[in-house]
């Protein structure tokens, strides 16, 4: 797949005077015809059901221009009996046309239904394999994606571009294919009535065109900046009412309004410069399918003057001029609609294209009966978003069964060295080998498999406490949970909830941060894999439930690697190994009463916990 | 009022165009005059150009209306919900609110651009198309009628059944939305477990959901709305049928009908299309004056009180529940804080201590009991004079995507880059701020992604204090820094000079230690409120928190 620079949305913390005003003016009408391409090859496996609904809707034109045709008999048929010298109307014969008129009436209208129908069912197929693609990708992204991108953006993509591009498929393929057999039936129905007056309606037809896709090309930027704006306004909202709590605490409201105003404007803006534009085309090629019925009244009417032609015949080229030119706008309608699909698709696109992560499948994608034995060899590392080195030349080695510790300031790179281990990023120098195996020839599912982890972010979906406790572990069963429940604390708690291990939660349930962190714990309990990562596993969790805790951990920890990060160094007391870390290097290591006795920085970090200044 | 003006001349230009048409007709052909021909179909010309002018300035208007229209009502949402309290967030959900603010709005958007080129059009057209019927046939009455009164049931039927389904589909929108945000926020745990299928078929479950709902309401559309221009076409045929009789008619006369006929054709397909985004218009306008109507739930003051707020908290008999839970939270709280004073909270997990700092700056008002801050009773204080004097660190620390000095400045806007160096410097931040490699212009992601759990807390903090507080809220504020950067934290604030009020949330008992007066809580109840010498004398509770952590076993002393 081609691989295109992804644009992160930048935006800026609800102060005013931020770079707004910069933006704009830069982006080139992109590569329409390409997003179409891909577009289209969305459609290709509903291809046997689409001609079916483009058969249909062609068919139905045809109906519909043979119609004006059976008009102008019926009209004849009429007049003849009317004027002189005729005596009667031919009864029978109206009778029949008329029948036929209702009858192909009648096809056409369910033809057309058809052809909604089917639309309808294949767009949103088609939305909706977009969206699959996009969560798909969302997996295969590399985290550094995400420190650069707002949630809400990506949401934008989700939603509202998708639905966007869903929304103006079905409008328009439809009435864009009716439009354009149409326009071409209409042309061979009027050349075989009558080739002057059809040149005449073709100049004024092919005008209209040249001044459509000059206006198309001008508005197309202004779509993409409509889309691009909307995404961002998702972006904003969506991260204000995420930190709603701060936004309030600070009376943040106001400059977040301000910012909100200034996207809103440009959203605004960009909108109305889109519409407005493409808008054009419409009453241009209103005015163009006006000047060709005048041009065709004119010729028709000099014409029949002449005795050249019936008055059935103008009649009936009176229909099909409005049944050439009334395309003109529907294609202009159309293309209108089309535009902002392509803007759409484009971010769409854009996404699904993004870098990704490398390809794993000649990886390793299991490794079994680990050991657990971890070694780091010279890893350096620093994040792909910018330059500073976190990690410089970091080496250790945790033999199997064995408890580490990290310790350091805050900003050592502690979690750092987590996030490398379980391969959430990529290290630039050395090696990080499990059993022997460097990591990097693991899938990365195959590292997480290994790892139980609890992080300091808790994170809980919504869904019922037993679902969140079970998360992706169909094997663990009631009591195994339950009991993992009860040595983290948490089980009395759960059975106070309205439906116990059944209660929904969500935003109206109100845990602890606590009792979320419990909850994590006992997660990670359930899930029993090989090794352990404890990021701050503890830290909102009061003393007395963390003691309570640590005697079910050990448990847990017991014949496993574990990976144990804390500030509350009373926890790591009992590690078989303590690293202590500053500015990404290892300066001090080794157990608890070695480092005490060594008096250096951990000595120093442990004593001060105790310390009561004031 | 003007783009109404430029719409009426539209349509009469393109309704007197068959009237044109058939005087060409009628009086240059039947005449066999050249000259009338030209004449009339220069007249026509005319007014085509005169029509397209019109529209074209419409459409101008069309544009800037359907825009601003959406802009005003993303402005007006955005402003209610900043407005609405905790609770009415909560039970709203973000993801909603996310949803209703763009994609509804975007869909009345369509539908008012759409209604301004072509419902007012059409029904011009319409209408006068068929009084000229009318007028120049008479005996046509009944037919039109009967198909008004076909296409009109029409309509309301399409409403009928697409309203609900297309309120499903904005449903299942939102439901999309929360998923995928769920999804988003939590990649990293998703993959620690290796749960990105189980993820992806939730996403998909959802996403099929909403595939379905779609399908479902543009099948509606696909039924009803070629119906309508069926029914037209019948007219049409019914007009030929009946003028069959009427011998006197003149043939450009039941031309010029015929053509009239076929002009209500149009307009009605017009309505037809723009009926689909009517319907989902019409659901997603629900959608939206629900936030829009959404009633803050905290009342605000009639006459708020603006105290000088110095920083004396008093609880008066103040019990809290959560909405929908049945449990109170906290249970008649007594508790009085004096102005200057630092006082430490503590208690174990889920007893109570982030409800109590809550309600404080107003997150939540209590449910029973009054809680005074200067003598004025909390709900009476003008809510942004209130929130202005109380800075609060929360336990997440939650920053914004943008640069250090701009989440900074959320503390105060005017603050100035010495005072934000202070406060970061008070908050031990400057340092790793100094080392990145913009110093405070470094970007931060969403959410601060890019730090540390102990960097973000910091920054929080400094924003805290860049607001120059009266009352400080630190709940847990330091959790994720090492025991030395946290005590240098608290003796920066300590050097900040007692004139802040500062209550202090935290697990440890060492950093409660130091405070004035501590506040323990269990289960939602104070179970000892003092110093820590009394406590350790009167309260059980504190004496077990603090054997647990610095008596029983653990050696290192104070």
């Amino acid at each position: 797949m081609e691989k295109k620079e992804y644009k992160p949305v930048r935006r800026h913390a609800g102060m005013p005077g931020g770079p707004h005003g910069a933006r704009g003016g830069g982006e080139k009408a992109k590569d329409l015809v390409g997003i179409w391409k891909k577009l289209l090859g969305y459609c290709r496996k509903y291809l046997v059901i689409s001609v079916i609904a483009i058969l249909c809707s062609a068919i139905g034109t045809v109906l519909m221009l043979i119609g004006p045709d059976k008009l102008s008999e019926l009209t004849d048929t009429i007049t003849e009996g009317i004027m002189p010298p005729a005596t009667s109307i031919d009864m029978d014969r109206v009778v029949q046309i008329g029948l036929t008129l209702v009858v192909f009436y009648v096809m056409s209208y369910l033809l057309s239904a058809i052809q909604g129908w089917i639309m309808s069912t294949v767009t949103q197929r088609v939305s909706k394999a977009m969206r699959s693609d996009i969560s798909k990708k969302i997996n295969r992204l590399p985290m550094w994606f995400y420190n650069q991108t707002t949630t809400g953006d990506v949401l934008s993509r989700v939603t509202n571009d998708v639905d966007t591009i869903g929304q103006s498929l079905n409008h328009s393929i439809g009435s864009m294919v009716s439009a354009i057999i149409l326009f071409v039936g209409s042309l061979v129905m009027m050349l075989t009535t009558n080739g002057w007056m059809t040149l005449t309606a073709a100049v004024a037809s092919l005008l209209g065109f040249v001044l459509m896709f000059s206006i198309m090309g001008k508005s197309q930027k202004y779509f993409t900046r409509q889309q691009k704006h909307l995404g961002e306004i998702n972006g904003h909202i969506e991260e204000i009412y995420s930190g709603h709590t701060v936004v309030k605490a600070y009376n943040g409201e106001e400059e977040a309004q301000k910012v909100f105003d200034e996207m809103n404007r440009n959203l605004c803006e960009s909108g109305f410069k889109a519409q407005c534009l493409s808008g054009l085309m419409m009453p241009i090629m209103g005015f163009i399918g006006n000047l060709g019925y005048v041009a065709v009244c004119v010729v028709g009417g000099a014409m029949a003057l002449n005795g050249k032609i019936s008055f059935g015949v103008i009649v009936a080229f009176m229909m099909y001029v409005r049944y050439f030119t009334q395309p003109l706008s529907q294609i202009a309608q159309a293309v209108q609609s089309l535009q902002s699909a392509g803007a759409a698709g484009e971010r769409v696109f854009e996404f699904l294209e993004a870098e990704e992560m490398e390809e794993e499948t000649e990886k390793i994608s299991a490794l079994l009966n680990v050991k657990g034995d971890v070694e780091f060899e010279h890893v350096r590392f620093g994040y792909e978003d910018s330059d500073a080195t976190i990690i410089h030349d970091f080496s250790a080695k945790a033999v199997s069964g064995q408890k580490v510790a990290i310790v350091g300031p805050t900003g050592a790179g502690k979690t750092t060295l987590v996030n490398l281990l379980m391969r959430f990023h990529e290290i630039q120098g050395g090696e990080i080998r499990i059993d022997g195996t460097p990591i990097h020839r693991l899938t990365r599912a195959a590292v997480h498999s290994l790892f139980c982890m609890v992080l300091q972010d808790t994170w809980l979906f919504e869904g019922t406490v037993r679902e969140n406790l079970v998360y992706n572990n169909e094997r663990a069963d009631e009591e195994k949970m339950k009991e993992a429940c009860r040595a983290v604390g948490l089980d009395h708690f759960i059975r106070t909830l309205p439906q116990g291990y059944d209660t929904v939660l969500n935003d109206q349930v109100n845990l602890s941060q606590g009792q979320k962190q419990q909850l994590t714990i006992a997660r990670a309990m359930i899930a029993n894999k090989p090794m352990l990562i404890l990021d701050e596993a503890t830290s909102s969790v009061d003393t007395r439930t963390e003691q309570q805790i640590q005697t079910a951990m050990d448990q847990l920890m017991k014949d496993r690697t574990s990976f144990v990060i804390a500030h509350r160094l009373s926890t790591i007391k009992n590690a078989d190994l303590i690293l202590v870390l500053k500015d990404g290097d290892i300066i001090e290591s080794g157990t608890h009463e070695a480092l005490l006795e060594r008096g250096g920085f951990y000595a120093e970090l442990y004593n001060s916990q105790f310390e009561v200044a004031m | 009022m003007l783009s109404t003006f430029f719409l009426t001349m539209e349509a009469l230009a393109d309704l007197l165009q068959p009237t044109f048409m058939s005087m060409i007709v009628d009086r240059g052909i039947r005449n066999a005059s050249v000259r009338q021909i030209l004449f009339y179909g220069v007249c026509m010309l005319f007014i085509a150009l005169a029509g397209a002018g019109c529209a074209v300035m419409r459409n101008g208007f069309a544009s800037r209306v359907s825009q601003i229209v959406g802009k005003e009502l993303r402005r007006d949402m955005y402003h209610n919900v900043q407005l609405l309290s905790m609770e009415n967030i909560d039970r709203l959900r973000p993801a909603s609110i996310i949803t209703r603010i763009t994609n509804d709005v975007a869909q009345i958007q369509e539908f008012v651009n759409g209604i301004m080129r072509i419902m007012v059009k059409a029904p011009i057209i319409c209408v006068g198309a068929i009084i000229l019927i009318l007028v120049q046939t008479p005996g046509q009455a009944p037919v039109i009628a009967g198909i008004l009164l076909v296409v009109s049931v029409l309509i309301f039927g399409n409403m009928r059944v697409g309203y609900p389904r297309f309120g499903k589909v904005q449903e299942r929108l939102d439901r999309l939305n929360g998923v995928t945000r769920e999804f988003l926020s939590s990649v990293r745990v998703v993959k620690a477990f290796n749960a990105e299928d189980g993820e992806m078929e939730k996403f998909d479950g959802v996403s099929w959901e909403l595939a379905r709902a779609n399908t479902s309401a543009l099948r509606t559309m696909a039924v009803f709305s070629p119906f309508i221009s069926l029914t037209v076409n019948f007219g049409v045929v019914l007009l030929l049928w009946i003028s069959k009789s009427a011998q006197s008619a003149e043939i450009g006369r039941l031309m010029a009908s015929v053509n009239y006929m076929t002009q209500v054709l149009f307009a009605v397909g017009m309505i037809s299309n723009t009926l689909n985004t009517a319907v989902r218009a019409a659901a997603s306008s629900a959608r939206i004056s629900e936030v829009l109507c959404e009633k803050p739930a905290q009342r605000m003051p009639a006459q708020p009180l603006m105290p000088e707020i110095c920083g004396d908290i008093r609880f008066e008999r103040v019990s809290f529940s959560y909405a929908g839970a049945g449990k109170e939270a906290l249970h008649d709280i007594n508790v009085h804080i004096h102005p200057g004073e630092t006082v430490g909270i503590i208690g174990s997990t889920g007893s109570g201590k982030t409800t109590f700092v809550n309600l404080v700056p107003r997150f939540y008002d209590a449910t029973k009991g009054k809680l005074l801050i200067d003598g004025c009773d909390v709900t009476q204080i003008d809510t942004k004079c209130l929130r202005t004097a109380v800075a609060v660190v929360p336990q997440k620390a939650l920053l914004f995507s943008g640069t250090i000095k701009e989440n900074l400045r959320w503390g105060r806007e005017e603050a100035d880059d010495e005072e934000l160096c202070r406060a970061a410097e008070v908050a031990c931040a400057d340092e790793f701020i100094i080392k990145s490699a913009q110093g405070y212009d470094t970007l931060l992601g969403q959410g601060g992604v890019n730090l540390s759990g102990g960097q973000k807390q910091r920054l929080s903090l400094a924003r805290a204090l860049v607001r120059n507080p009266k009352i400080l809220i630190l709940d847990d504020g330091t959790s994720a820094l090492d025991a030395q950067t946290e005590s240098d934290v608290l003796k920066g604030l300590g050097g900040m000079g007692g004139k802040m009020t500062v209550l202090l949330v935290s697990q440890r008992i060492s950093t409660v230690m130091r405070t004035d007066r501590i506040l323990c809580l269990d289960r939602g109840r104070v179970q000892g409120y003092g110093t820590h010498d009394e406590l350790m004398d009167s309260c059980t509770v504190y004496r077990e928190i603090y054997d647990s952590q610095i008596g029983g076993g653990y050696h290192g002393g104070a």
